[in-house]
């Protein structure tokens, strides 16, 4: 009887750890992830689309916790009565564009709404060219 | 998840203007230290410097207490514990106080045209009671706030861009 108990506890404890670290690696459909959190720029100045990201986070409501201008990588925070939690990255898609990518968190979850994406990127878009175009 | 969590509201550019102040400098360097000498100055620790994109990032825990919170929740566990002939003397409500509050902030430096130099800055804070659980969460949006901030920045980049 005491075997069996243990048998149980074991692959309840066992099963357990495999769910929690399902969550280490797990992801939707890597193609569709990639193009709903991507958008391309036609230009290659880094700084001035890693900028107008910043100024988009602010404007959002979002503090900086990691800025990297080498790797091109922004996370940041936001919190009201929940917390989102973003990366953003900048790298080169060919020779005359940059590709942007946003990935968020909302509270434990990761924000899988496509419409999230576009709002952020409708954003985004708005700060490029007021950055581009050095319009306050 | 709400649907407008990406979403400018309407009181965006409002919003903005509280949060961002312009000063005359030649370079945002002298200004970025100038912030980070003033955030000292306030206390803060700074987190996250990179030059490159005009980013500060600091933080500081500061007290949270409320006398008049604490006053009355001391009250209602007194009576509690009074009518209930002290068999409920948990303290239940003087332990949900606020205690301790995470203050976090973002200031970012961005050249403008000529000599201008335009400082943003975004404020969040956290607050725990006396049990050490989160009770509280937000962007703070008081203008007094910000007011206050830039007073104490606008001194520390006049300081510096003078050579004082």
């Amino acid at each position: 009887m005491t075997k069996k108990i243990a048998m149980i506890l074991t692959c309840v404890t066992l099963s357990a750890c495999a769910s929690q670290n399902a969550a280490i690696t797990e992801s939707g459909s890597q193609v569709h992830t990639r193009h709903m959190q991507t958008r391309v720029y036609d230009t290659l100045d880094r700084q001035d689309t890693l900028r107008s990201v910043l100024a988009t986070l602010q404007d959002l409501g979002f503090v900086i916790d990691t800025a990297d201008y080498e790797m091109a990588t922004i996370t940041a925070t936001k919190l009201q009565e929940y917390r989102i939690r973003m990366t953003v990255t900048v790298r080169d898609r060919d020779d005359s564009r940059l590709a942007v990518r946003a990935n968020a968190q909302f509270n434990d979850q990761a924000i899988e709404d496509p419409h999230a994406y576009q709002d952020f990127f409708t954003v985004l878009d708005k700060a490029m060219f007021l950055t581009m175009h050095k319009v306050d | 998840m709400p649907r407008d969590v990406f979403r400018l509201p309407e009181s965006s550019m409002a919003v903005r203007s509280m949060q961002t102040r312009v000063y005359t400098a030649s370079d945002d360097t002298a200004v970025m230290s100038a912030s980070a000498a003033a955030l000292q100055d306030m206390g803060y620790a700074i987190d996250e410097v990179e030059h490159a994109l005009g980013v500060i990032s600091a933080s500081k825990r500061a007290d949270a207490t409320n006398q008049m919170q604490a006053f009355g929740s001391l009250t209602l566990d007194s009576m509690k514990c009074a009518f209930s002939f002290f068999l409920a003397c948990d303290g239940k409500n003087y332990g949900e106080i606020d205690d301790v509050q995470d203050i976090r902030l973002t200031l970012i430096s961005m050249p403008q045209q000529g000599d201008d130099v335009a400082v943003r800055i975004t404020i969040q804070k956290m607050i725990y009671d006396k049990r050490g659980r989160l009770s509280a969460q937000a962007t703070v949006t008081d203008p007094d706030v910000y007011d206050a901030m830039f007073a104490k920045l606008s001194k520390a980049v006049f300081l510096e861009v003078e050579g004082i």
